[in-house]
């Protein structure tokens, strides 16, 4: 988050999506975007393959986001790509998640789940870390099945554990 | 020696009268017969008839005998007493002031030699003793060393004979207890290793019944518990 090019290039996305006035829309879209590529080895290393023509790499973008992303999405990952900062991505859209709950005097906690949550869930969680923790926090899901149940809530270095693989990881230290 | 030679001078010396009574025989004849030959002839010139009347007289005779009558055996003549006398106490002057000094100074330097000789030999057997008796000391010290060299070194072998029995022994209760030791640890590892299988087998299980069982209801329910918990979780 501190790497100067990462945070210079979460302001600029955040700049464009504050004028194209949908960050809502843009923050979720990225946000789910470096989420599956995080999962999925394959496209993170194709697109930062030095080796495959940008063309050919923005055109796996745009298959990719095609009628799922508004066009100030996939044109902002179109650039990132364009400057060859794909290995980054993750990164920078981590870096402009967080500035853009920042502008709302909020922070990002990332809840990690095998399975989606409800609004109404997602509603009663921020209102529980507020609780916890005295902090106005925008909850971002992410899909994980290897959390098996429950969740894990990451809020900056905090980390709130509930999962399940927990609780089997426990019991694994107790036979030994 | 120096009294030999004296004796041996006085001899010489007194000879001479000795040998002087011994032929007054003769010249008392001859002295007699001159003697009873005066008054006769004319002087120088003696005839035959005068000696033979002179011979044939009886006085003279007499006198003439006389000259043969030997000398008494016990009483010498006086001179040969006064010369025997003299020569007596001139030897034994000289015997007394000499000779007997010299003799005495041999015999008390014989005595002194033979005195010296024996308390020499008196040294050299007290020195022999005390050389022997040194040996002798020397020699049951030299046994006495030896006892006790040997009984030390009986010594020493029991003494290394007891403590390589000891370290043997130590050696071998420390390689039993390693070994057991080494079976324990072994034993320990294998029912570590088997219970980290099972355990892993179990939760292998435990893990597939849970996702089984996780349906959508259950991750709902969980999700919710987990929201409760942080809420609970103040701080």
């Amino acid at each position: 988050m501190a790497d100067s090019p990462v945070v210079g290039y979460a302001d600029a996305l955040f700049s464009v999506a504050e004028a194209e006035g949908n960050i809502s829309a843009v923050e979720d879209e990225l946000f789910g975007f470096s989420q599956t590529l995080q999962t999925n080895e394959d496209l993170r290393s194709t697109l930062s393959d030095p080796e495959i023509p940008v063309s050919k790499r923005l055109q796996i973008i745009e298959d990719l986001l095609d009628g799922k992303a508004s066009s100030t999405t996939t044109s902002l990952l179109t650039m990132v790509v364009s400057a060859g900062r794909a290995g980054d991505l993750p990164s920078i859209i981590n870096a402009f998640v967080e500035r853009s709950a920042n502008s709302r005097n909020k922070a990002v906690a990332t809840v990690r789940s095998a399975i989606d949550l409800t609004q109404e869930q997602r509603q009663r969680l921020t209102e529980a870390i507020k609780t916890s923790t005295g902090k106005d926090v925008e909850v971002k899901v992410v899909i994980d099945p290897s959390v098996l149940g429950g969740a894990i809530t990451e809020i900056g270095d905090d980390i709130i554990d509930g999962s399940v693989r927990r609780r089997l990881n426990q019991l694994r230290e107790s036979f030994r | 020696m120096v009294a030999s030679l004296v004796s041996l001078m006085s001899i010489v010396a007194f000879a001479g009268p000795a040998s002087a009574a011994g032929e007054s025989v003769g010249s008392c004849v001859a002295e007699k017969f001159e003697q009873s030959l005066e008054g006769y002839g004319d002087g120088d010139h003696i005839s035959h008839e005068d000696l033979h009347e002179v011979a044939k007289d009886k006085k003279v005779q007499e006198k003439l005998e006389g000259c043969l009558d030997a000398p008494s055996p016990i009483l010498p003549e006086l001179t040969e007493i006064i010369w025997g006398g003299s020569a007596f106490l001139i030897l034994l002057v000289i015997m007394v002031k000499k000779g007997f000094p010299a003799v005495k100074g041999a015999m008390d330097a014989r005595s002194e030699r033979i005195r010296a000789d024996l308390d020499a030999a008196e040294q050299a057997k007290t020195d022999a003793q005390a050389v022997q008796s040194d040996y002798e000391a020397q020699l049951a010290d030299a046994k006495t060393e030896s006892a006790r060299i040997i009984e030390e070194a009986r010594v020493t072998a029991d003494q290394l004979r007891a403590d390589l029995s000891t370290q043997a022994e130590s050696s071998i209760a420390e390689m039993r207890e390693k070994a057991a030791a080494d079976v324990e640890a072994q034993k320990a590892q294998a029912i570590a290793d088997l219970r980290a299988e099972v355990a892993g087998i179990a939760l292998g299980a435990a893990e597939r019944v849970v996702q089984s069982n996780l349906d959508a209801e259950a991750q709902t329910r969980l999700i919710d518990a987990y929201i409760d918990e942080v809420t609970g979780s103040n701080g």
